[in-house]
Order: structure tokens, then sequence, then C-alpha cells
């Protein structure tokens, strides 16, 4: 039996997923660190003892992400965009607008009918509109990043920031946690900033349904929420939206073996 | 006739300056505005008034400037920084025609004519191209504020900082360190990117010699030659650049008066009685 591997080596996290023709079969989710020639042996190694086969049964293996590079045990590199588009299509043909919250930036791509990318923005100049903007506000409410979603709904009365940049918005929430406001409604009000900001590039674009969302972000539900209710729509969520792009690439290794016979 | 003091009060996002004058400068004080001092302007006010050895009854008028000067209850008037820094600036270095201002958490620039300001452009959305980023950058490199001009002008091999935003800029600098870059190249190429951007801002105003440069930004030397490289030209720095604020409001509030007094006007006054702010009503 034929199995083949997608690496994605994100900023923040790395990702594996391992296939086979059934579909996938096992997948694991680490943070990166801080090399990540190390972190993708790491992922792959977890991957690959969940799903009981050892890296000798993988036919193929296709890299991506920031450290695809990196992946010392990978047949062939290929573009994050593409991987991304891949896996978005294979899980949801329907939808044509993605948006990708990412560790370091957020991007928004355009689908066509075929699942191809056609079109893209990036935020990648500024902190504002990624998941580098929760962790920051995460630290200093003290608490962990996986828990901000769900504290975020149980909001009463959101507390607007004034800012969009990171920095200032630090210390904003440092003056609201000294003026006593409570920890959900400060989160709301963030949720509120970073889903603004993925608005606007949304419009920019322009919104075409169905509309799936990816990326850590897309596991903050009080984010992705906040981002509906701005949009007006509904977003499709994938059950595990940090390893889309990790899919696309094992199913870009698998169309390659199956190709090569 | 009795003897006229002029107050300025400057709350700045970092910095709370206050100074009492009469012609000149009697007394200034500078402390830190910080999120729980915000109300207290009064402390300083208290602080200034002991230096000058005056009572608060003893000051003809009082004028509040700065991002808090709402939060100065005891003020005779709240009047915008950027006429308070023109005033200011034209006060204390006539020959300028353009001023830059680095803050804490802003960064601006003022075309002057006659002592006023014309024009003036703004930075306070983006942390990039203020104190903050060096800020942000000097503890994440383990250097405090005041060192790093000095070790900047010790740079043999200024290292590029390729990231505007000042959350991306210090993940930049903690690779560059690990690198094995050494501690001034970096700290350089951090001053390098502040004037990179505050020029870019500043320009749009056509900028006239001669050029003052003010606050916190102006007292670190590393900054104030990256600015200089950046215009091609020297700077003018006045004796305190954090001041330039607070004297262009006393003098603001001092002009008020006599041109009151011209025409045989009082201005009315605010209870001269030291309280904090109440920030939420």
């Amino acid at each position: 039996m034929a199995y083949v591997a997608g690496i994605d080596i994100g900023s923040a996290f790395s990702k594996a997923v391992i296939m086979a023709k059934s579909g996938v079969i096992a997948y694991e989710v680490v943070p990166s660190g801080g090399n990540y020639k190390i972190t993708a042996e790491q992922v792959i190694e977890e991957a690959l003892t969940k799903a009981e086969i050892s890296l000798k049964d993988i036919a193929y293996t296709v890299a991506t992400g920031y450290g695809a590079t990196s992946v010392s045990f990978s047949s062939e590199t290929a573009s994050d965009i593409s991987c991304l588009a891949r896996g978005v299509y294979y899980l949801f043909p329907n939808a044509r607008t993605i948006i990708d919250i990412g560790g370091q930036f957020t991007r928004v791509f355009k689908l066509n009918d075929r699942g191809k990318a056609t079109a893209f923005l990036l935020s990648e100049k500024c902190a504002a509109g990624s998941g580098r903007f929760l962790q920051v506000i995460a630290r200093v409410l003290q608490i962990d990043l996986e828990d901000i979603g769900e504290l975020s709904l149980k909001s009463k009365k959101r507390v607007d920031f004034n800012t969009g940049c990171a920095v200032f918005a630090e210390s904003e929430a440092v003056s609201r946690v000294a003026e006593g406001a409570a920890r959900e409604d400060i989160l709301a009000g963030l949720h509120r900033t970073l889903a603004a900001k993925i608005q606007t590039m949304v419009a920019r674009l322009g919104i075409e349904p169905d509309c799936a969302v990816v990326g850590g972000g897309a596991k903050d539900m009080g984010l992705v929420k906040s981002i509906e209710k701005g949009l007006g729509c509904k977003l499709m969520l994938p059950e595990e939206p940090r390893i889309v792009t990790a899919l696309g690439a094992a199913l870009v290794a698998w169309e390659k073996v199956s190709k090569g016979g | 006739m009795k003897r006229q003091y002029f107050a300025g009060v400057d709350i700045g996002s970092t910095m709370t300056k206050v100074v009492i004058m009469d012609g000149s400068t009697l007394a200034a004080v500078i402390g830190p505005t910080g999120p729980e001092h915000r109300k207290l302007a009064n402390r300083v006010m208290e602080e200034a008034l002991d230096k000058a050895k005056l009572a608060f009854d003893e000051i003809t008028y009082l004028v509040a400037t700065g991002y808090g000067r709402i939060n100065v209850p005891f003020a005779d008037k709240q009047i915008t920084e950027i006429s308070c820094h023109a005033r200011g600036v034209g006060h204390l270095l006539p020959a300028a025609r353009t001023v830059i201002d680095i803050g804490g958490q802003d960064s601006k620039g003022i075309k002057l004519k006659a002592g006023r300001a014309v024009d003036f452009v703004m930075n306070d959305k983006c942390a990039a191209g203020t104190g903050r980023f060096l800020e942000v950058t000097a503890e994440e490199l383990g250097v405090s504020l005041e060192d790093m001009g000095r070790l900047s002008l010790e740079a043999k091999n200024r290292v590029e900082i390729s990231n505007t935003c000042t959350v991306f800029a210090a993940q930049e600098v903690v690779a560059r360190l690990s690198d094995g870059v050494a501690l001034p190249d970096i700290i350089a190429g951090l001053h390098e990117a502040i004037a990179t951007r505050v020029y870019g801002m500043v320009r749009r105003l056509k900028i006239e010699r001669e050029v003052a440069l003010t606050g916190g930004g102006a007292k670190n030397i590393g900054l104030v030659k990256a600015m200089e490289a950046k215009l091609g030209f020297p700077v003018l720095v006045p004796p305190e650049p954090l001041l330039t604020g607070a004297i262009g409001a006393a003098l603001l509030g001092k002009d008020l008066v006599e041109k009151a007094a011209e025409k045989g006007e009082t201005l009315k006054t605010s209870p001269r009685r030291l309280t904090e702010a109440s920030l939420f009503t």
C-alpha cells in the first residue's frame, strides 16, 4: 500500500499530513521552534507513529511553507499558495474566497471553479492583521492562545480598541486590565479590530461565496464569529484548519505517485 | 503691576512635562505619564510649583497640551500639541522652518511660518517610526533606551532591518543577534529604519531649513545622526527637546493674556485647585 506525506513548515507551527488512497490517515501539528530541519523531522516522526508506519513506507513527500527548503527528507517543494488552494478545493470544492489567518500574516485568496488561485492579498507588512496580534494580547492577558476563542464568546460588554497597531494595542490592553475591564470583553474588542482588518482585505479582493476560513486563526471561534458578523455570511471551517496547506502538499504528492504509477 | 507667571502642561503618551515661565523658564519638571499617571498631572504641577517657589494662585494662566490634555482639570485652556510645539520651537530656535518631533508613541512634522504652524503631518496609528519602535526593539536586545544612541555610533557595518512593523522587527532583531551580528550594527539599523520612516512622512511637507528635531527621539544621538544623513544637512536640537510643547503652551497662554489685556478684557481661569483628573465619568 502506498503512502504519501505533505509537510508545511510555517513560521509558528509545522504540520504533517500522511495520506493513503483512502484519504488522510494521520496528521500532526507542532510548534516550529528555531530549527526547521529538526522540527520537520519531529513532526513527520510523530505523524508516522500515529499512522503506525515508518518513513520508508512514504513513497513521496512534498514540503511547503516558510521553511520548506529545510525539510531534508522531501521529494520536492511546492509553493504554499498552490498547496493551500489544493487543500481547500479538496475539502470545499465550492469555496471561491479563502481567508487564511496565519501566525505571521493573513492572506485572502480567490479560487476558480477548478480550484486554482486566481488572486490574492497578503498582510505581510503589519502584525495587526495576523495571528501575531492574538499572541501579543494573549500574553498581556496571561491566557493560552487556545482559550481565547471560548472566553471571548462570554463577553457581555465589548471593549473597543482605539488603535489598529499590535504594539499600541498591547499597551491599551494593559491599561484596560488596570482599569478593571474583564478579559473576555477585551478579547471581544481585539477580535473586532482583527476582523475589521481582515474584512478590509476581503472587500478589496471582492467577496464571492462560498467563503472558507483556514489557518491557526480559524481555531479561534470568537474571531471566526466576528468575521462572519462583519462579512454578513457564514464561513466554512475545516475540522482542523491548521493542516489545510499540508493536506494540499500531500495531495500534490499523491498525484505524483499515481501519475508515476 | 503684579508679576505674571505662565504654566504649560504637556501630557504626552510617555512623559508628562510641566514648565513655569515668566519671560524665561523658571522651573521645568519631566515625569512619566504611564497608564496610572494619566490622572496625576496635579502631582507634576505641584513639583514644578515647589521648584519655582510659587503658590498655585500666583499662576496667571495655565495651558494644557499633548494627547492627555483633557486630563488636566485645573487648566484654563487646552491647545493642540501642534500649535504648542510650533510656538515653543519658534521661541527657542527662531531660525527653524520645519519641526520633526519623534515622540514616545507618535511622530510628526510641522511647517513653521513666523513661529506659527502652517501645515503638519502626523503618525500616531502605527508604532513604526516612533519611540515605541526603539523601546520594543531595545528590550529585545537587552539594551537600555538611553544607551542606544551611544552604542550605535560604534557601528562598523550597519544591518538593514527589512521589517517595517515593530512586532516583526523585534523578531528580526533577535534573529540577527543569533546570527552573531554585532550589537552596534543592529542598533544603527534600527535608527536607520526609524529615520527612513519619519523622513518618508515629513518630506510630504516640503522640508525647509532650518530643521529642528524635538521629542525624546532628539535625545538619541544615533537617531539624530541618522536623520541628518537622510536630510543631508545638520539639524537644530533644543537644549531640552522634551520641553518644547510645554514651553509653547506656556507662551501661548502668555500671548492670550497679553492680547486680552490690550482689549481691556480679563480671561476666565479655572479654580486654582490641584485635583486629580477623573478618567471615567
